[in-house]
């Protein structure tokens, strides 16, 4: 009982890593909390679930799709309504992305109904890693985080574009003057972040099973006390408090009860704003 | 003053504007209470039902109109306050009967009670923190709802709520028609109004707008700001609270669906829309958003569609809300300035 709940934990937070990051680097250079961050999660499982169900794609080609139909998608916010948040009060922010989280999220209900669909593809079959019986999906999932983190490591501080991603998120006034483009530089990350989120889902999808178009909110609440305990713009913080999160939403499903899980993520959020208002790893206050 | 200060935001990021009429003039409210008054005469049942959601919805309007509007906070958890309201009264009504004043008021207590340890650390923090500690709390109102099986009856809800009893203490009449249940629903609202405008007219309501403008300057002249934040955190919640218990009297069912964010939202396109820090532009924003899409009968995914949009156009054009716009038009029609 003790390794299967670490062995979810990790893989839960991973996922959640991978969304949160994306939510992160937004909130960056923009200042701006997404509030339809797990809309883009949702999108990403949905795509795939399109992809295999209706254009009978093997689960390994739906991946791209899915991230291709989301990129489009997050682009076309990007260009309507990231772009205009630039230098807006904080609660413009919220409420904007809480129109657009509204917007997807009933549109595919719309479109796809709102009954649970089934998630049929992945790599589900069990394998033994030291004396744990794991399905292979999850082994794939905490591989690709880890994957991820690195290249965004990398994207961060060995690229122009992450040059130019910290530049904004440090001084956008100075990155006008200096002739940084920071509309698109606020629309690549935005497009950057919600395809994570989509990587996430349809990595996900596969363990989870079930697919609904309401999916998004609870990974969105919970994105939001990752990003808290990990401080704001720190990506490996985002990744530790991510498998905090996980491990300890496993531990409390394992011992106290299933229904006590998701109000693990709030009771964590608003101890931790409480008392350590810079998140786990700092003590300086980012928002 | 005529023109809004759009770009001046406050600590909490509020929009900093003037309106010291809280946009409800005496006779157009009066020409509305009325003609209110007069439309079961007209209106048939299914309208008479959509005019009561939208009046139910009033109340944790005006809630978060206070704690946004006036003292300029975004809380989301407004929607938890409503519930808990609507738990507490249907829990004492059905165990003991009580008369519905004595609900409406429990219902409206045990939503500011719950307020008040929340505020002591929520209080503490401003902008995007503020915001997901409403919501957490919000979350985890409605986890509580689901798993305390034995007082809530978790998913399933509690049923045959006993419907508004009107008497003293104990006999009286049971409120059934859907007439009187109207009634009963537009005296409310009437009284939540006015109590309303005489919070936000009184020193206390001066000195939430002085915090909303600038906090840092509203507590150098002595302005206790902790405690006006905490009186106007608490009281949006009784306001929602109140709400709760009327709507738990009426649809005589209530389950931990009451949390979903359907209901936020709502609430949140009626102030934002109608004119947040007005009274009118609420009033107006409870009977656009709710009266006209019950009416309507439109399917709870498209109006939800529908809400999304306008909250992005609300936020870009008008920021103000609808009413700020409707009576600037009008007064431009009429060749006045607005003097404030």
């Amino acid at each position: 009982m003790l390794t299967d709940a670490v062995v979810n934990g990790i893989t839960a937070g991973s996922v959640y890593a991978l969304v949160a990051v994306g939510m992160t680097i937004i909130f960056g250079v923009l200042r701006a909390i997404n509030f339809a961050h797990g809309e883009f999660y949702m999108l990403g499982t949905f795509g795939a679930w399109w992809g295999i169900e209706t254009l009978d794609l093997p689960y390994i080609v739906s991946i791209p799709l899915a991230l291709i139909i989301v990129a489009t998608i997050a682009l076309a916010v990007g260009v309507l309504v990231m772009k205009r948040l630039i230098d807006q009060p904080f609660q413009i922010g919220i409420v904007a992305t809480l129109g657009v989280s509204l917007v997807l999220q009933n549109a595919v209900i719309l479109i796809f109904g709102g009954a649970y669909k089934m998630f049929d593809g992945g790599w589900i079959e069990p394998v033994e890693i030291l004396g744990v019986s794991l399905s292979e999906q999850r082994i794939l999932i905490v591989v690709a985080a880890l994957a991820i983190f690195g290249l965004l490591e990398l994207v961060v501080h060995r690229t122009r574009f992450g040059k130019t991603i910290r530049a904004v998120s440090q001084n956008i006034e100075a990155c006008k003057v200096v002739g940084v483009n920071v509309p698109a530089v606020v629309i690549g990350t935005f497009v950057l972040g919600c395809t994570l989120a989509a990587l996430s889902g349809v990595l996900t999808a596969p363990v989870t099973v079930s697919l609904y178009g309401g999916m998004g909110t609870s990974i969105t609440v919970k994105t939001f006390a990752i990003i808290v305990m990990g401080g704001v713009g720190n990506v490996s913080g985002t990744l530790f408090a991510a498998w905090l999160l996980g491990l300890m939403e496993s531990f409390v499903a394992s011992y106290l009860g299933l229904q006590f899980r998701d109000a693990v993520a709030f009771t964590a959020l608003i101890a931790v704003l409480t008392f350590l208002p810079g998140g786990l790893f700092s003590k300086r206050e980012r928002f | 003053m005529a023109t809004m200060q759009l770009h001046e935001v406050n600590t909490h990021g509020s929009h900093i504007y003037n309106n010291p009429r809280h946009g409800l003039r005496i006779t157009g409210f009066v020409v509305l209470v009325v003609a209110l008054a007069a439309a079961p005469l007209v209106a048939g049942e299914y309208q008479l039902h959509a005019l009561i959601v939208s009046m139910t919805f009033l109340l944790p309007a005006l809630g978060l109109n206070l704690i946004l509007g006036y003292a300029g906070m975004l809380s989301f958890a407004q929607m938890a306050f409503f519930g808990i309201g609507a738990y507490s009264s249907a829990l004492t009504a059905m165990r003991w009967g009580t008369p519905f004043w004595l609900n409406l008021i429990i219902g409206g207590l045990a939503a500011g009670v719950v307020a008040v340890p929340l505020g002591i650390p929520a209080l503490r923090l401003r902008r995007y923190s503020f915001v997901m500690c409403t919501l957490g709390f919000a979350v985890i109102a409605q986890t509580v709802a689901k798993n305390l099986v034995s007082v809530t009856r978790g998913d399933l809800g509690l049923s045959q709520v006993p419907r508004p009893r009107i008497a003293l203490w104990s006999g009286g009449f049971e409120v059934t028609g859907i007439t009187s249940y109207y009634y009963l629903a537009l005296t409310l609202a009437v009284l939540a109004v006015v109590a309303f405008l005489a919070l936000v007219s009184s020193a206390a309501g001066r000195y939430m707008i002085a915090i909303r403008e600038d906090e840092t300057l509203a507590a150098s002249v002595g302005t206790p700001t902790w405690h006006y934040r905490m009186i106007a955190f608490a009281l949006s919640a009784v306001f929602a609270g109140v709400g709760g218990s009327f709507y738990v009297h009426y649809f005589t069912v209530i389950s931990p669906t009451v949390f979903d964010p359907f209901y936020a939202n709502t609430v949140l396109v009626i102030v934002l829309g109608g004119g947040v820090g007005t009274v009118g532009g609420v009033v107006l924003g409870s009977f656009l958003f709710v009266a006209a899409s019950e009416a309507l009968r439109i399917a709870p995914d498209l109006r939800m569609i529908a809400y999304g949009l306008l909250l992005i156009v609300i936020v870009f054009a008008c920021p103000e809300g609808l009413l700020p716009l409707f009576m600037r038009k009008l007064d431009g029609l009429k060749g006045r300035t607005h003097v404030a």
